[in-house]
């Protein structure tokens, strides 16, 4: 299969299930939001050393939000149900509950599986704190220097899809990264899904464990690397001289897919050779996104 | 989808008639013949609902009751689920004790609604009373949790007592709003006088008024104005004879 000439290689990305809560955050003014919501979603990119991965899902009107003023919606996102409230803990409490005129709502009212966040960060109130119960939600009003800080007590936690991703395999850095902002630009917005690393974009995919340390988890994906094209089994055709990635995660496979679909078809573009995409042979996740499947428009098949 | 049960009043109250044990409880699965059958006690005695009331439609949540009902009390007392919307004016003690739900009275609601009952020491204990209209003195008093919001003005002594929960009044709060409160919000957007027991805190955005407005503005199409929501409040803490955890928050306009 071809796109505008690029070869989309007869292979797939292999996920994990995740656990997934959607953070809505608002303040007084679209600054605040995106201070907040960049702080809360720094060192986030992989579960690998952050312990939790999270990005913004996408910017609300004032409209969409529960109080009537500007925000975003994050993702936020682990590997076990019982890391997700305390990441969620620490993350709401050191980067939210700290920038002013924010509040913080949960963004996944109907999900069966509640955790406790402000039910926790309440204690900082020190007695002083006060609770309201708004249209069946109880929410903690906690007493700030500046004023009050506003936290649901509960967030919904769901079963959601981590590791989306493909290979951007160019002719130059140039081309792999012009290629990899306009995916990054088709997904932006895309409901129900986040591009957790820096940009949206990884250079350095990783391969499960390491040639030489036992006790390494991930390593350098050498495959892969141009660099080492002539010392190791690589995986690039000849004029491939740069490499880039896109990981997405979502809140289901069909958003995934869907996101897979809009930006491979974005990078599909002048000096990309190809489009390919990272796994472990498919014995370790359950969600295999196989990429000629996705482009073809069939974005339910992903199951290994 | 159904539009839920209707209910008319067959001819105009000559009499007082206390509704309070009409829709108390559990009444959502209830069809028109079931719920006729529940009582509504007038001077002589009680007297099956649908003696007074042509019922019709089919059970799914909601009731809207028409007619003249000024006459009519503790429409909505005890309420635990669904909505029931009064199509004009109600007499005392509307939403008395109510416990959750949605009581919409589009007209003017009389003394002490979603106040406690005789003999009780709480009023309401959730749901939503939405009074478009004003009402009368005492409202919302000895609430213990959720909101009443009244459209128009309150009379005197609106959140009287009150343990917990929110009153937002939308006009002018007469005197003695919030005495004696123990906890909860007397959120003010027109005109109020805090008593002399409540002391002046600071002026400030609350979020949770603005989490507040938003919600009577989306759902009951109350007529939240954008700089209610972002605009700021003085805070009064009270009542300092009580508690004092208690607040009236009054809207500046400015």
């Amino acid at each position: 299969m071809k796109i505008r000439g690029v070869l989309i290689e007869e292979t797939f990305a292999e996920a994990f299930t995740m656990r997934v809560a959607r953070l809505v955050i608002t303040a007084r003014s679209s600054r605040w939001v995106r201070e907040a919501s960049l702080k809360l979603t720094g060192f986030a990119t992989s579960v690998i050393g952050c312990k939790v991965e999270a990005a913004i899902e996408r910017e609300l009107t004032p409209a969409e939000t529960p109080d009537g003023r500007p925000g975003v919606s994050i993702l936020v996102m682990t590997m076990g149900k019982d890391d997700l409230p305390k990441r969620l803990i620490e993350r709401v409490g050191q980067t939210v509950l700290t920038c002013p005129t924010t509040a913080c709502y949960d963004g996944l009212p109907d999900a069966p599986d509640r955790v406790g966040v402000g039910s926790a960060l309440r204690f900082f109130g020190d007695g002083f704190q006060a609770s309201k119960v708004v249209g069946g939600e109880r929410f903690w009003r906690i007493p700030v220097m500046e004023g009050e800080f506003l936290v649901q007590e509960k967030f919904g936690m769901i079963k959601g899809v981590g590791g989306g991703n493909f290979l951007i395999l160019a002719r130059s850095a140039d081309a792999a990264l012009e290629a990899a902002e306009a995916a990054v630009d088709a997904i932006a917005g895309h409901p129900g899904v986040i591009l957790p690393f820096p940009g949206g974009v990884v250079r350095s995919g990783s391969k499960v464990g390491s040639r030489r340390i036992k006790s390494m988890i991930a390593s350098t994906n050498d495959a892969f690397c141009p660099t080492l094209r002539a010392i190791t089994r690589t995986a690039l055709p000849a004029d491939v001289n740069s490499v880039l990635e896109l990981v997405i995660n979502g809140v289901d496979v069909p958003a995934v897919a869907s996101a897979m679909k809009v930006g491979i078809d974005a990078a599909c573009r002048d000096g990309i050779v190809a489009i390919s995409a990272g796994n472990y042979g498919g014995k370790l996740g359950p969600h295999h996104f196989h990429l000629r499947k996705i482009m073809a428009g069939d974005t339910s098949a992903a199951t290994g | 989808m159904s539009d839920g049960l209707v209910a008319r009043l067959k001819r105009p109250l000559d009499t007082r008639a206390d509704f309070g044990e009409a829709f108390a409880g559990e009444w959502r699965g209830l069809g028109a013949a079931e719920l006729a059958t529940r009582s509504v006690r007038l001077a002589g005695g009680p007297v099956p609902l649908g003696d007074l009331l042509h019922i019709s439609g089919s059970a799914n949540g909601a009731l809207r009751l028409e007619g003249d009902f000024s006459r009519a009390d503790r429409v909505g007392a005890g309420l635990a689920s669904g909505t029931i919307t009064v199509v004009g004016q109600v007499g005392d003690e509307a939403g008395l004790g109510m416990s959750g739900g949605a009581l919409i009275i589009e007209g003017d609601a009389g003394r002490r609604a979603g106040a406690a009952s005789s003999g009780y020491r709480r009023g309401m204990t959730g749901g939503e009373l939405i009074v478009r209209g004003s009402a009368g003195p005492e409202a919302g008093a000895s609430m213990r949790r959720g909101l009443i919001a009244i459209g128009g003005d309150a009379a005197e002594y609106a959140g009287l007592g009150l343990i917990a929960g929110t009153i937002v009044v939308f006009g002018a709060s007469a005197a003695g709003a919030g005495q004696w409160s123990k906890r909860g919000s007397l959120v003010a957007l027109g005109s109020v006088t805090p008593p002399a027991t409540y002391t002046y805190a600071c002026t400030y955005w609350p979020p949770h008024v603005g989490l507040i407005l938003t919600r009577l503005r989306d759902v009951y199409r109350l007529p939240v104005r954008d700089i209610h929501i972002t605009g700021r409040y003085r805070r009064y803490s009270g009542d300092l004879a009580e508690l004092g955890k208690g607040e009236i928050l009054a809207w500046q306009a400015e």
